[in-house]
C-alpha cells in the first residue's frame, strides 16, 4: 500500500466514524439511529483493517475482523431485538437539547477535542496519531448524547458511541493495548449491553416504557 | 507458594460461584459463601505477610501482582466479606419467608456475590492497569443485577443509574488508559501498563498526554468510588440493593476503585509532579463533602443516610490522598478498613431494621432501643465509629489525615483541610441527630406492632457485633497490622 | 480574457439557457416514472415557457417597479454565474468574478431579489413566502461559505478556476474527507436554495407548505416565464458547480472543437446524472416541517464544519 493510498484509506474511515457520530446525533428514528451505528461498525472494523494491511500484522487483521462482528454484527442486533421488544414507540421524541442546538453542540465538542487531544499528536507526529482527535471527538459526542436523550435506547448508542470512540483512539495511538485487555475490554462491553437490554426489558415490564422521564422515583 | 497464595483470593469465590451455580440455594450450601469467604480473608492475611516480609512487590503468572498494598486491601476485601457472608443466609432466608425470593433468586444471589468477590479480588491482585480496568468493570456487571435483584420500580431505577453512569464514567478511564498506554510506549523504556515498569518509566512519560490521561483516570474511577460530580448513582444503587451487597458495595467496592486512584496517583506525581493530583484530589475531596453535607441535612431514608456517609467518607479519603506522604497515606489506608468494617455492619442492621419494620425511613422507625435493643446497640455503636468517636479507629485515621494535612506545608491543603473538618462536623451532626430520632423514645404503638420483634439471628448479631468490635480494637492498637500498614503506605507515599 | 474563456463563456450562457428548462423537464420525468405516471415529456417547461411569453403582461395594482424588475435582474445575476463560472472551460471570461464567494453571493442576490418582489405585493401570502425564504437563506449561508471555506484551504485561493484545475490536477483531494463532507454540506444548500424536497416541494401550491411558490405567487404572463427560467437557471448552475467542484474531468482546459465539445458533453451529462439522482431521492422524501428546517441546516453547518477542521488536518 502506498503511503498516499494509505493516509486517504485513514482520513476516510476516520472521518466515516465522526460524521456517523453527527447523524447519530441528528437522526431521531431510532431504527435509523441502530443501523448508522452498524456503519459506524464497520467503518471502526476498516479502520483497524487499514491499519493491519499498513502493518502487515495478522493478529491486528484478525482483531478487525471481531471488530466487524462484534460492532457491526452482534451489538447492532441486541439494540435492534431491544427495539423490536419496545413495540411502536421507535422515535426520540424530545432529547433534553433539541436537535439543531445538539448539532451545533457536536460541532463544539469536535474542535473541543482537537483542542485538548493536541499533545497526543505533538508527542508523536504521525498520520496515525493525526487522527485519533476524531476519535476523541466521537468520545465526546457518544458521552453527549448519552447525557441528554431521553430513550433507553438512545442512552445505549451514546454509550456505544463513547466505545467506539475509545477503540479507535487505541487502535490510532498504539495499535491496541495488548490482547487479554483488548479481550476484556470487548467482553465487558458486550455485558454491559446485555445488562442494560436486560433493564430496558426490566423497565418496560415495571414502568410500561422506556422513556427515562419516568425514572423519578429516587431523589433527595 | 506466592502463586498458590496470589490465585486463591480469585479462585475460591469463583469456585463457590460454580457449587451455587450447580447445587443452587439449599440448607447443604447455606455456609459455602461464608466459607469462601473465610478462606480469602486467610489467604489474604498470609499474602500480607509474604508481602510485608519481601517488601517489594512480587510479579506473579504475569498478570497479578502481590505488593504490601494489594496484600492490604485484600485484607479489608476479606474482613468486610467475612462481615457480609455472615449476614447473608439469615437475609436470604427472612427475604424467602416474606415472600421477596424464592429458592432460584437465591441462589442468584449467592452465585453473583462470589463473581463479585472474585472480580474485587481480581482488581486489587492485577499487575497490569488494564486487567484493573476490566474487572473494576466486572464488579460493575455483576452488581448491576444485585442492584436491580427486586424488580421493583425503584430497583430498576437504580439498577440502571448505576450501570450507565458507572460504565460511562469507567469509559472514560479506558480512554486515559489508551492515552497512559501511548505515553509509555513512547517513554523509550519498553514499559506498558503493569506498575512496575509504569512506576519505573515514570519520570519519562510525556507531561501532556499524561495530564490528559490522569485527569480521565481520576474522574473514571472517581465516579466508581463515588467521589463527586459522577456521585448520583451512588444513594441509589446502595439503598436499593439487598443489604449484604449494599455492604460489601459501600465497605470494599468504593475502596476498590478509589484504590486505582491511589496507584494513579503514584504514577502522576512522578511524572507530572505532586501539584497535578493533589488539586484534582482536592476538588474531588471537597465537593464529595459538600454534596455529602447538604444532602444529609435533611435527609428521611436510612439506608440514603448511610450511602451519603460512604460519600462522605470517600471524599475523605481522597483528602488524606491529596495531602500524600506516608503518614497521610498510612491514615488513609487505616480508614478504608475502619470504614469497611463499620460501614457493612452498618448496611447489615439498616437491613435488617428494613426486614422487621418493612421501612427505609427515618421517621418511620421510633424507639429501636426499647424494641430491639441488641440491634440498636450496634447501631449506635456503629453510628458513633462513623462520626469518628475514639476508641474507635476512624477516629484515629482521621485525626492522622488532618494533622498530615495541616502539616503539609502547603498552604491550599491546610485551607481545604480546615474546611473538610468543618464540613465533616456538620456531617457528624446531622448523622447522630437522625440516628438519635431512630433509637430513642416511645416506640410507635399501631396495631399489629404489639407482638415482639423477630430475634436478631446469631450470625447477624455476630456479624453487626463484630464489625464495630474490630473497629474500636484497631483503633486502640493497629497491631499485627501495623508493619503491613507502614510498607503499604511506602508503596503510595514513597519519599515524602 | 483569454480565447478559451470568452468561447467557453458564450457556450456556456447558452447551454445554460437552453439547457435548464430541459433540465427541469428532465427531473419531473424522472419523478413521473418513477411515480408510475407517464410525464409531460422532457420538452415541457420549454412549451409552458413559449405560452407564458405569448400572453399579455399584467402586473397587480400597487406594486412598484421592484416587482417588474425582480425577474430580470434574477435572471441577469444568474446568467452572470452562467457566463464566469468553469462549467465547460477552467478558464474565465471574467477571471476577477469568477470567485466562489462572488459567485454565491451573486446567486443569493437572486433569492433577494425574488424576496423584495413577494413583499412588495403586499399580499399575505408574498410576504409569509419572502419572510420563509429570508429565514432559510439566513441558515443556509453560513453552512455556503464554510463549505467554500473548506474547498480553499487546501487551495490557497477561493477563485473558482483555481479549485477546479487543482482537483483535475490532484485526483486523490476529490476523495479527501473534507472534500466529502463539504460536497454533503453544498448538496444541502443546493437543495435548500433552489427550493428542493425536503426543505421546499417545488411541486406544491398548499398555503401551509410552500416557500418559493407563495413568494412568486402574483406574477402572470412574460414576467412568471422570466421568474421560472431564473429558478430553472440557478437549479442548473448549482448542480453545475457542485458537479464540477467536486467531479471536474472532462471540462475544457484548452481552446479547441473537440475539447470543447467534449466540455460541453460532460457537463450535460453530470448535470443530467445529478439532476435525476435529486429528482429519484424525492420521490422517497417528504417534505420536512419548516421548524424542522433548522435542524436539517444546522446539521449541513456542523458538516461543513468538520469540512474546515479536516481540511486542516494535512493527511
Amino acid at each position: 500500500m502506498t503511503a498516499a493510498l494509505y493516509h486517504q484509506l485513514l482520513d476516510l474511515t476516520a472521518g466515516a466514524l465522526l460524521l456517523t457520530a453527527v447523524l447519530v446525533v441528528w437522526r431521531r428514528d431510532l431504527a435509523m439511529i441502530i443501523r448508522i451505528f452498524a456503519v459506524q461498525g464497520v467503518a471502526l472494523a476498516a479502520l483497524v483493517g487499514v491499519l493491519a494491511a499498513h502493518e502487515g500484522s495478522v493478529e491486528l487483521a484478525v482483531v478487525a475482523l471481531g471488530v466487524l462482528v462484534l460492532r457491526a454484527g452482534v451489538l447492532p442486533a441486541l439494540l435492534r431485538r431491544a427495539l423490536a421488544a419496545a413495540g411502536d414507540d421507535r422515535r426520540e421524541t424530545r432529547p433534553l437539547v433539541n436537535v439543531a442546538a445538539s448539532l451545533l453542540a457536536a460541532a463544539a465538542l469536535t474542535l473541543l477535542a482537537l483542542a485538548v487531544s493536541a499533545p497526543i499528536v505533538e508527542l508523536a507526529p504521525s498520520p496515525t496519531t493525526r487522527a485519533a482527535p476524531i476519535g476523541v471527538a466521537v468520545v465526546l459526542i457518544g458521552f453527549f448524547v448519552l447525557v441528554t436523550r431521553r430513550r433507553a435506547l438512545s442512552q445505549l448508542v451514546g454509550f456505544l458511541l463513547m466505545d467506539n470512540g475509545i477503540t479507535a483512539v487505541g487502535f490510532l495511538v498504539t495499535s491496541g493495548i495488548g490482547l487479554v485487555v483488548e479481550v476484556g475490554v470487548a467482553l465487558d462491553v458486550l455485558l454491559v449491553v446485555l445488562v442494560l437490554g436486560i433493564l430496558t426489558g426490566r423497565m418496560r415490564e415495571v414502568f410500561g416504557g422506556t422513556d427515562l422521564d419516568e425514572l423519578r422515583e429516587l431523589h433527595d | 507458594m506466592v502463586t498458590l497464595l496470589a490465585f486463591a483470593p480469585i479462585l475460591v469465590p469463583a469456585l463457590g460461584a460454580v457449587v451455587h451455580l450447580l447445587l443452587g440455594w439449599r440448607r447443604a450450601t447455606t455456609w459455602v459463601g461464608t466459607g469462601s469467604a473465610a478462606l480469602v480473608a486467610v489467604a489474604a492475611v498470609l499474602l500480607a505477610g509474604q508481602a510485608v516480609r519481601a517488601g517489594d512487590g512480587v510479579v506473579v503468572a504475569g498478570f497479578l501482582l502481590v505488593d504490601p498494598l494489594s496484600a492490604y486491601m485484600l485484607v479489608v476485601i476479606g474482613a468486610v466479606a467475612v462481615l457480609a457472608a455472615l449476614a447473608t443466609p439469615a437475609h436470604l432466608a427472612a427475604e424467602i419467608a416474606a415472600g421477596r425470593a424464592d429458592e432460584r433468586s437465591a441462589a442468584r444471589h449467592v452465585v453473583l456475590v462470589q463473581a463479585f468477590l472474585a472480580a474485587m479480588a481480581l482488581a486489587v491482585l492485577a499487575a497490569d492497569l488494564g486487567v484493573l480496568w476490566v474487572a473494576v468493570e466486572a464488579t460493575t456487571i455483576v452488581t448491576a443485577f444485585l442492584v436491580g435483584q427486586r424488580r421493583t420500580r425503584t430497583a430498576v431505577e437504580a439498577a440502571w443509574k448505576y450501570v450507565v453512569i458507572c460504565s460511562a464514567g469507567i469509559a472514560l478511564a479506558l480512554l486515559g488508559i489508551v492515552l497512559l498506554n501511548f505515553a509509555a510506549l513512547h517513554t523509550g523504556t519498553g514499559a506498558g501498563l503493569g506498575w512496575v515498569e509504569l512506576t519505573a518509566a515514570a519520570g519519562r512519560l510525556d507531561p501532556g498526554v499524561t495530564r490528559i490521561a490522569v485527569v480521565l483516570l481520576v474522574l473514571g474511577f472517581g465516579a466508581k468510588a463515588g467521589l463527586a460530580p459522577l456521585h448520583a448513582w451512588l444513594p441509589d444503587a446502595h439503598s436499593q440493593a439487598p443489604a449484604p451487597v449494599s455492604a460489601l458495595m459501600s465497605g470494599v467496592l468504593l475502596s476498590v476503585a478509589f484504590y486505582a486512584i491511589l496507584r494513579i496517583k503514584v504514577v502522576s506525581d512522578l511524572a507530572l509532579g505532586p501539584g497535578f493530583a493533589r488539586g484534582l484530589l482536592l476538588a474531588a475531596a471537597l465537593a464529595s463533602l459538600a454534596v455529602a453535607a447538604s444532602l444529609l441535612l435533611h435527609q428521611r431514608d436510612h439506608k440514603r443516610m448511610l450511602a451519603y456517609s460512604s460519600i462522605e467518607h470517600m471524599g475523605l479519603l481522597a483528602l488524606g490522598a491529596a495531602v500524600g506522604g506516608v503518614a497521610a497515606t498510612a491514615a488513609v489506608l487505616l480508614h478504608v478498613l475502619g470504614h469497611g468494617l463499620v460501614k457493612s455492619a452498618l448496611f447489615l442492621g439498616a437491613g435488617r431494621l428494613l426486614q422487621t419494620t418493612g421501612t427505609s425511613r427515618i421517621d418511620g422507625v421510633r424507639g429501636l432501643a426499647t424494641d430491639q435493643p441488641l440491634l440498636a446497640g450496634c447501631l449506635a455503636a456503629g453510628m458513633l465509629a462513623l462520626v469518628g468517636f475514639p476508641p474507635f479507629s476512624l477516629f484515629a485515621s482521621e485525626l492522622g489525615i488532618a494533622r498530615a494535612g495541616f502539616g503539609s506545608g502547603v498552604a491550599v491543603v491546610g485551607w481545604a483541610t480546615a474546611l473538610a473538618l468543618v464540613l465533616v462536623v456538620v456531617i457528624a451532626a446531622a448523622l447522630v441527630n437522625h440516628t438519635s430520632r431512630m433509637l430513642l423514645g416511645d416506640p410507635p404503638d399501631a396495631p399489629g406492632t404489639a407482638t415482639a420483634p423477630p430475634r436478631l439471628p446469631r450470625s447477624t448479631a455476630t456479624a453487626l457485633v463484630a464489625g464495630p468490635v474490630a473497629a474500636a480494637a484497631l483503633g486502640l492498637t493497629a497491631g499485627p497490622l501495623a508493619p503491613l500498614l507502614t510498607a503499604a503506605a511506602r508503596t503510595v507515599g514513597g519519599a515524602p | 480574457m483569454t480565447a478559451l474563456g470568452v468561447l467557453g463563456g458564450a457556450l456556456q450562457a447558452v447551454l445554460v439557457v437552453v439547457g435548464s428548462p430541459l433540465l427541469v423537464g428532465l427531473m419531473r420525468q424522472v419523478r413521473a416514472r418513477m411515480e408510475g405516471r407517464a410525464g409531460a415529456g422532457v420538452g415541457q417547461p420549454w412549451r409552458d415557457l413559449r405560452k407564458l411569453l405569448g400572453k399579455q403582461p399584467i402586473t397587480p395594482r400597487g406594486t412598484s417597479e421592484l416587482f417588474r424588475v425582480a425577474p430580470v435582474l434574477l435572471v441577469a445575476m444568474t446568467l452572470v454565474v452562467a457566463v464566469v463560472a468553469p462549467f465547460v472551460s477552467t478558464a474565465s471570461a471574467l477571471p476577477p468574478v469568477a470567485d466562489l464567494i462572488v459567485v454565491v453571493a451573486l446567486l443569493a442576490h437572486g433569492t433577494v431579489v425574488l424576496a423584495l418582489a413577494g413583499l412588495d405585493t403586499g399580499t399575505a401570502f408574498g410576504g409569509m413566502g419572502a419572510s420563509r425564504e429570508t429565514t432559510i437563506l439566513a441558515l443556509v449561508e453560513p453552512t455556503a461559505l464554510m463549505a467554500i471555506f473548506a474547498l480553499s484551504v487546501p487551495v490557497g485561493s477561493t477563485a473558482l478556476p483555481a479549485i477546479v484545475g487543482s482537483g483535475l490536477q490532484d485526483p486523490a483531494r476529490v476523495l479527501s474527507p473534507a472534500s466529502l463532507l463539504a460536497a454533503v454540506a453544498l448538496l444541502l444548500v443546493v437543495v435548500a436554495e433552489t427550493g428542493r424536497l425536503p426543505v421546499d416541494n417545488p411541486s406544491t401550491h398548499l398555503e401551509l407548505t410552500m416557500v418559493h411558490e407563495a413568494m412568486v405567487l402574483e406574477y402572470a404572463g412574460p414576467d412568471l416565464a422570466l421568474v421560472e427560467l431564473g429558478s430553472a437557471m440557478r437549479l442548473s448552475v448549482y448542480l453545475g458547480l457542485l458537479a464540477n467542484l467536486f467531479l471536474p474531468w472532462g471540462i475544457a482546459t484548452e481552446a479547441g472543437v473537440l475539447a470543447l465539445a467534449l466540455g460541453v458533453l460532460a457537463l450535460v451529462v453530470k448535470v443530467a446524472v445529478l439532476g435525476a439522482a435529486l429528482a429519484f431521492a424525492e420521490v422517497f422524501l417528504a417534505k420536512v416541517r419548516l421548524f424542522r428546517v433548522p435542524e436539517l441546516l444546522a446539521g449541513s453547518f456542523l458538516l461543513a464544519l468538520l469540512a474546515v477542521t479536516a481540511a486542516y488536518f494535512p493527511a
